[in-house]
């Protein structure tokens, strides 16, 4: 009798003759509603996945399911895939091996994996570049092959878009060097191992930037400015693999990522030896050129005191002479006059010469050049005598 | 005495069966109905070694159907046995479970098949109503006729660390068919036959007096009593006799359906603990404990004993005490005491009685009784031969 039970075995016989809260007959609805629940979730997470994915019938090579990715990628609805060849989505070249690749993939074990790249045709006929893993599965004794495929079209976009860029790179007359922040070489093109005298690039590959300068410090130094700086421009005396140095000017900068972090350095170097040696021929025209102006001065306050004095003479001696010499007198003031004007004519030509020359010569010339431009000037005001 | 009114809640729940000679063949049909495609055949060496597993593996085999023997099962089924059968189940990828053979590989099969379901050890599950993951799809085929194990809420399995029996209840441990063959029954030895006969009564009687008997567990009870007690002397006569061996089987299956629903009571709860210390047959322990719980609860329920005692008794026309009559109908089968004589110690008796006072088959039990009656039942049970 239930009365003459304590409580906990009154509620423990209740149950045990089958009218407890969960004393249920065996049914899998419950857990198989749960379950299916569980295989919603999971489509969804599938059906949110950029990657396209096709379960393929091994037997037929017929769709057997298909993510959202797929319709939306081809175009299709789910309906006409499914009635569909997985070999049919690709262009008529690829669709044989397709058809070969599914045959041969469901005779392996499913950890067998196989990659390949190739262009899935959409319903408006656009060839859309993917890479596409298969690899078979056993699902309730039945063989399929599971594809999926990844949109690659930006992949390739990106890898012209770098081989590009490497092209430049490599193919550029400037010498190009990429090094880590420790200063060991990453990279080097084409052109900046022929100016160091390397045979290949691979060459410099790993060795460290002092290498490539006279005075090893330099690369160290060079390294720190543009760790502070970012970028520099600077001349310098270079060393060839063989051990010969030429004049370089290198100019670099710091490569940073988008975090605003240095990653690595690089350097551009031009040889410069040719043009070294131009401004140097040039200093040495223009130091001649300033020499030849103050002996023409020179010459020019050389004859023409001597001719003050003969003038002077012969205004005061009253001989029929006297007026032929003053005659020849002025005429010779007139050539050196002449020849004064010339020079003062070709003013701009030695401004010009003497502005190019200004580098290369001290902020204060030497006072004999001085000296004579201003007598140039003084004798051009006299000329009126 | 017991109170009950027939407006007392009441569920019944029974298995499909299926009942006739022939009928084990159908496993394969069902196995196919049920979704089976890689069965666990669960069975024991004594069943497999009789013909039974493989003709029921034949029949698995002709429905296209794979299945993997599991046979590593004791008398007493214990914890470790389902475990390692449940990791089979897991390992060979099974989704469907074939039981064929007594209690013990049926106990063991319904253990695998909720402790795969769940993924939890198998004494986690001990008490009423505590398996929430159904069990997948299980077939019964009993070749003995006594557990009624294939019709039954109940699994009883050894927890070997502690040398007990722990009792699995729950409506989610009914089998979804049971194959009701007599065929298979005419192996059993002479001693299996009438322990497992004396089992069916004892389920029978102990339905028929539970505190949650019903109408129509009455009908099954007080049936399954007339066919045992007519049938069993006769089927050890002549074991072939296949229309004998059906009247057991209808006997157990009548009895299955009555105590599942009603449950058991005192003698179930002290056999349980007999058996789980002793490591002893259960149909030997319920023989030998039947008539000392009857004369336990007789005043809780005379009027139910008095009809058991009008069916038992040698003579129908005369009233016979009912323990008294029960007695007299186990020594006619050769069953034989007392306790003592199977190895049980008398100062083991208190720890007993503990153990069978908390089995939950004592709460359907006609009396509430105390530990120190059931220490009493243990000790006539102790003495009487
Ligand atoms: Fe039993």
């Amino acid at each position: 009798m239930r009365s003459e039970l304590p409580d906990g075995r009154d509620a423990l016989r209740e149950k045990i003759i089958g009218l407890g809260e969960t004393s249920l007959h065996k049914s899998y609805y419950p857990e198989l509603q749960s379950r299916l629940a569980e295989l919603e979730r999971f489509r969804a997470l599938l059906d949110q996945t950029y990657d396209a994915i096709f379960l393929i019938r091994a037997e037929t090579g017929k769709l057997a399911d298909v993510n959202a990715s797929v319709r939306a990628y081809l175009g299709y609805s789910k309906k006409e895939l499914l009635a569909t060849s997985f070999a049919d989505l690709f262009s008529p070249q690829q669709k044989a091996g397709f058809v070969e690749l599914i045959r041969k993939k469901s005779d392996l074990p499913s950890e067998c994996r196989q990659t390949c790249i190739a262009s899935l045709m959409s319903r408006d006929e656009r060839e859309i570049p993917m890479e596409i893993t298969v690899r078979s599965v056993t699902f309730g004794g039945e063989q399929y092959v599971v594809a999926i495929a990844r949109d690659i079209t930006d992949r390739i976009r990106a890898e012209r878009e770098l081989k590009i860029k490497e092209s430049a790179l490599e193919s550029s007359t400037n010498g190009i060097l990429i090094a880590d922040l420790t200063g060991a070489v990453m990279y080097a093109n084409r052109s900046f191992a022929a100016m160091f005298g390397y045979g290949e690039e691979k060459a410099i590959t790993g060795r460290n930037l002092e290498a490539f300068f006279a005075d090893p410090t330099v690369g160290e130094k060079i390294t720190g400015h543009l760790l502070d700086n970012h970028a520099i421009v600077q001349e310098t005396i270079g060393l060839r693999n063989n051990g010969s140095p030429f004049h370089i000017q290198v100019s670099g900068s710091v490569v940073q990522n988008d975090a605003g972090q240095p990653l690595c350095i690089m350097l551009i170097a031009m040889d410069i030896t040719g043009r070294f040696l131009t401004d140097q021929m040039k200093r040495e025209t223009y130091a001649q050129l300033g020499k030849n102006i103050e002996q023409f001065a020179i010459l020019g306050d050389h004859i023409r005191n001597p001719l003050q004095v003969i003038v002077g003479y012969a205004e005061m001696i009253d001989d029929p002479c006297a007026e032929k010499i003053l005659e020849q007198s002025r005429r010779i003031d007139e050539i050196i006059t002449e020849l004064d004007r010339g020079w003062v004519e070709s003013a701009n030509v030695r401004q010009f010469l003497r502005k190019h020359g200004d580098d290369a010569e001290p902020e204060c010339p030497p006072g004999g050049l001085s000296r004579t431009k201003r007598d140039c000037t003084d004798n051009h005001k006299t000329t009126g005598i | 005495m017991i109170q009950r009114s027939q407006l007392d809640l009441r569920k019944f729940v029974a298995p499909e069966f299926i009942c006739g000679h022939g009928a084990l063949q159908l496993a394969g049909r069902y196995a196919r109905n049920f979704g089976m495609k890689q069965v666990l055949l669960v069975t024991d060496p004594g069943v497999r070694a009789a013909g039974w597993a493989e003709a029921v593996g034949e029949s698995l085999t002709e429905a296209g159907i794979s299945f993997t023997i599991f046979d590593s099962i004791s008398v007493n089924p214990r914890s470790r046995q389902v475990m390692s059968g449940k990791d089979v189940y897991l390992s060979e990828e099974c989704n469907g479970v074939v039981a064929v053979g007594g209690g013990s590989p049926m106990d063991c099969a319904k253990g695998i098949g909720i402790a795969g379901s769940n993924l939890r050890d198998i004494l986690t599950f001990e008490g009423v109503d505590r398996v929430p993951v159904p069990a997948p799809p299980l077939i019964c085929i009993p070749t003995t006729a006594g557990s009624s194990a294939d019709v039954s809420q109940f699994a009883i399995i050894t927890d070997e660390e502690r040398k007990r029996k722990i009792a699995i209840v729950s409506k989610a441990l009914v089998p979804d068919i049971s194959l009701l063959d007599p065929e298979p029954l005419t192996t059993m030895s002479r001693q299996l036959t009438v322990d497992t006969g004396m089992d069916t009564l004892s389920h029978a009687i102990e339905a028929y007096v539970s505190n949650a008997s019903s109408p129509m567990t009455d009908v099954h009870a007080l049936e399954a009593i007339r066919l045992i007690h007519s049938a069993l002397p006769a089927v050890t006569e002549e074991p072939e006799n296949l229309n004998l061996r059906f009247s057991t089987l209808l006997a157990s299956l009548h009895a299955g359906l009555a105590f599942s629903n009603a449950s058991i009571g005192a003698v179930h709860a002290l056999a349980h603990s007999l058996g789980g210390a002793y490591d002893l047959a259960h149909g030997r322990c319920t023989a030998l404990l039947l008539e000392h719980v009857i004369s336990a609860n007789y005043e809780a329920a005379p009027d139910r004993y008095d009809r058991i005692g009008a069916i038992i008794g040698p003579v129908q026309a005369e009233r016979t005490p009912p323990a008294e009559g029960v007695a007299a109908f186990r020594k006619t089968l050769g069953i034989t005491g007392p306790l003592a004589a199977v190895g049980v110690r008398e100062d083991a008796i208190p720890a007993l009685a503990e153990q069978a006072y908390t089995d939950p088959c004592m709460v359907t039990n006609p009396r509430k009784l105390t530990c120190e009656d059931i220490e009493r039942i243990y000790e006539y049970a102790f003495r009487t031969s």
